[in-house]
């Protein structure tokens, strides 16, 4: 029981270090980097923790993760590229 | 055949299971990766206007951040009082398990009658579905569709948590049942992990 409110505390000083680098002005890309590395961080935490994938078999943590993070990244991978032209476009050519 | 490759054989020609977990945990696992893909795709669809944008608001101008801190929180701590309820569960210790099953679900609560102030806020400053006085159109339509998914998720976790404390209090809820309304309940607080970082962050 006290490795969940330990878990809770840790949590709680993640967002609260976001909150503060929202407010502190970092260079854009490093603040963009921090914050994806303590979201990733903190649901990582989350699954291992509170869902107990930590102590679930191998294979359903990693079909779990994989699963997830493979088709995500391939959503952002395939889509990014493709809006940032469109994006590139639309400079070109004027606002919509 | 070594030792190990011929228990995974075993494992993998059927009649057992390769996820050592009863069908009860596995089928939620499934449907807790099916609606994160969900959340996957309606999140890169809100990067992707995000990249078309011209002019993105400003959250800090747009949002009370200490507001939505404080939004966090409740989640978060709600996430570790339902922890707490499947621990005393799996325990047998029933009284436990439900007061804390019970002071989740008022978690629940507590969020969404936050966020309904949120958006009542954000409507009376003029916020839309496909318009918003601060910048973008998209901005006030991926605002009200990551934030109402989501929300409707702590609705339905709401409704689970209040079926699961009855049950629990009739004595016919078995620990497995909590474990499973408590994986639905952290799969709501991850979610709001990304959204936090993604909307009202980045």
């Amino acid at each position: 029981m006290k490795s969940y409110w330990l878990t809770w505390l840790i949590l709680l000083v993640f967002t609260v270090v976001m909150l503060w680098a929202d407010s502190a002005s970092l260079p854009r890309s490093a603040f963009v980097v921090f914050m994806l590395a303590a979201m990733l961080t903190k649901a990582s935490i989350i699954g291992a923790n509170f869902m107990h994938l930590r102590f679930e078999r191998a294979t359903l943590a990693l079909t779990v993760v994989v699963g997830l993070l493979v088709t995500a990244t391939i959503l952002y991978v395939l889509i990014a590229p493709d809006a940032a032209r469109i994006h590139e476009m639309a400079g070109t050519y004027g606002p919509r | 055949m070594s030792h190990s490759a011929s228990s995974t054989f075993d494992r993998w020609s059927g009649g057992t299971c390769p996820f050592d977990a009863g069908w009860r945990k596995v089928m939620m696992w499934w449907f807790i990766v099916t609606d994160g893909l969900l959340f996957a795709g309606f999140l890169a669809a809100y990067g992707y206007a995000r990249l078309l944008a011209f002019h993105w608001p400003d959250q800090a101008e747009v949002f009370s951040l200490k507001y939505i801190a404080a939004m966090t929180f409740v989640l978060i701590s709600s996430s570790a009082t339902m922890a707490t309820a499947v621990d005393a569960a799996r325990k047998g210790a029933r009284s436990t398990a439900l007061r804390f099953i019970l002071l989740t679900a008022a978690g629940g609560a507590i969020f969404l009658g936050m966020q309904a102030y949120e958006w009542s806020h954000l409507i009376a400053e003029g916020a839309r579905l496909n318009a918003n006085p601060w910048g973008d159109a998209a901005f006030g339509a991926y605002f009200f569709l990551l934030t109402g998914f989501h929300g409707t998720h702590v609705l339905t976790g709401v409704i689970i948590l209040a079926t699961t404390a009855i049950r629990t209090a009739m004595g016919r809820t078995q620990a497995e049942g909590v474990e499973m309304a408590g994986l639905y309940w952290h799969f709501v607080d991850l979610v709001w992990v990304f959204i936090f970082t993604l909307f009202y962050l980045l």
